[in-house]
């Protein structure tokens, strides 16, 4: 339940999930089997998503129409992902895609010269709109391929890519990752995967994170919702180098 | 004043009076046509038309307090982000809900009938969690189509039906 109300509120402040937190909390800290542990992180994913952007969507803070635009871009990505999923080597685009979150996460912390962003959410239109729907293409495969979601990836291509306030990017990701997360759930269940009693303290406590992280979010620091956001940038690429590297010494040994 | 008779034939409308019925002496009016002098309104000039056509188009007057469009339609908006968060609350809490009196009830001494309403109070949590986001893309692909924006609604059917081959095939969005 403490490591659900971690995840909440980290994946509510920033717009990826929580994810990210349970899997390796899960499968290091509990010994719980990989293809447990995700579909039980995916759960808490939608519930952060639920409960956040209720508040988001309130405060006008989430885009909803920015959110359905990137989000048909995202489905056709996982399918296609998924398709192409066995002619694919997992480990060389995992180890692509953690030296590109690496690089995203370094920008982010050693830019010492902050984009000026709008006062008021409400004044800003989305640029780029090509760029900002193949990189959720390019997203939604990431996910498929790798099993990590899309907010790390999409939350930058917004704010950089589309000019888009980090907060409403953040809080557009979050209403995002809730329908790609429930079809991915809806997998796994289909497949007898899913383990409800891992899921019910999870849950709970993600919920409650999710509350107050939602309420903390509007009051915190864009700068500081930033150095957050590329602390756990790093933390996905060190996973995704690991995961890679992992997948590609056997080859480069021989 | 036979001037004035030439002037008023050759152009009526020009003294905002029909020459048929409105001309004192005239004699009566001939069968089947009104007897009363109708005075008609002095044609306005173009730019005023134009402006009180733009002014009607704006404002239809229904009743004395209506407001203007603009504000009706910032109304509609605020309205549809209200339910759209209501729903979603909605779905997080009574999840949450069933979610934490399932956790209650494992207190209780294990039996056949506790059993089963934990795994009912659990499959349901996860089911209205699962619905709930998919109710909000519906709910904002209506809302979006209700205030015009049609492209929008498009968007969230195409999404609806892409996860649902999605679930179908079994891949992981």
């Amino acid at each position: 339940m403490a490591s659900g109300l971690l995840a909440g509120g980290l994946g509510s402040l920033l717009g990826i999930g929580g994810g990210i937190v349970l899997v390796p909390v899960l499968v290091l800290g509990f010994g719980i089997p990989l293809e447990q542990a995700v579909p039980a992180s995916l759960m808490c994913v939608v519930a952060n998503s639920c409960a956040a952007a209720a508040s988001y969507v309130e405060n006008k803070l989430s885009d909803l129409r920015l959110g359905l635009t990137l989000e048909l871009a995202t489905v056709m990505g996982a399918i296609v992902g998924g398709l192409v999923a066995a002619f694919v080597a997992e480990a060389m685009v995992a180890v692509v895609f953690g030296l590109f979150t690496l690089f995203v996460s370094l920008q982010m912390l050693l830019l010492r010269t902050p984009l000026q962003e709008p006062v008021s959410t409400a004044s800003y239109v989305p640029t780029n709109y090509p760029l900002g729907i193949s990189g959720s293409f390019v997203a939604g495969g990431l996910s498929a391929l790798l099993g990590v979601g899309g907010g790390p990836l999409k939350v930058p291509l917004m704010s950089y890519g589309m000019r888009v306030p980090f907060k409403v990017a953040s809080a557009t990701s979050n209403l995002m990752v809730g329908v790609t997360g429930a079809a991915s759930v809806a997998a796994y269940a289909w497949r007898g995967h899913l383990n409800l009693g891992l899921v019910a303290p999870l849950v709970v406590g993600v919920l409650a994170g999710a509350s107050v992280g939602s309420r903390l979010m509007p009051k915190v620091p864009t700068a500081v919702l930033k150095k957050l956001f590329a602390a756990v940038l790093l933390l996905v690429a060190g996973q995704m180098l690991w995961k890679g590297g992992e997948g590609l010494w056997p080859s480069i040994w021989k | 004043m036979a001037e004035h008779m030439e002037m008023s034939e050759a152009n009526p409308a020009a003294h905002g009076v029909l020459s048929s019925v409105g001309r004192p002496g005239a004699g009566p009016p001939p069968r089947n046509t009104q007897a009363t002098a109708v005075a008609l309104p002095a044609p306005l000039p173009e730019q005023l038309e134009e402006q009180l056509e733009v002014q009607l188009q704006q404002e239809p007057i229904t009743h004395p307090d209506a407001q203007p469009r603009a504000q009706r339609w910032a109304r509609r908006a605020m309205a549809g982000e209200r339910w759209i968060a209501r729903v979603l609350r909605t779905g997080a809490v009574m999840s949450g809900g069933m979610f934490v009196a399932s956790l209650a009830l494992e207190l209780l001494p294990r039996g056949e009938s506790v059993h089963v309403a934990i795994d009912l109070l659990r499959k349901g949590a996860a089911s209205m969690l699962l619905v709930t986001p998919v109710a909000r893309l519906a709910m904002a692909g209506t809302l979006l189509g209700l205030r015009g924006e049609w492209r929008y609604t498009a968007i969230a059917a195409g999404v609806l039906c892409l996860l649902a081959l999605a679930v179908g095939a079994g891949f992981q969005a």
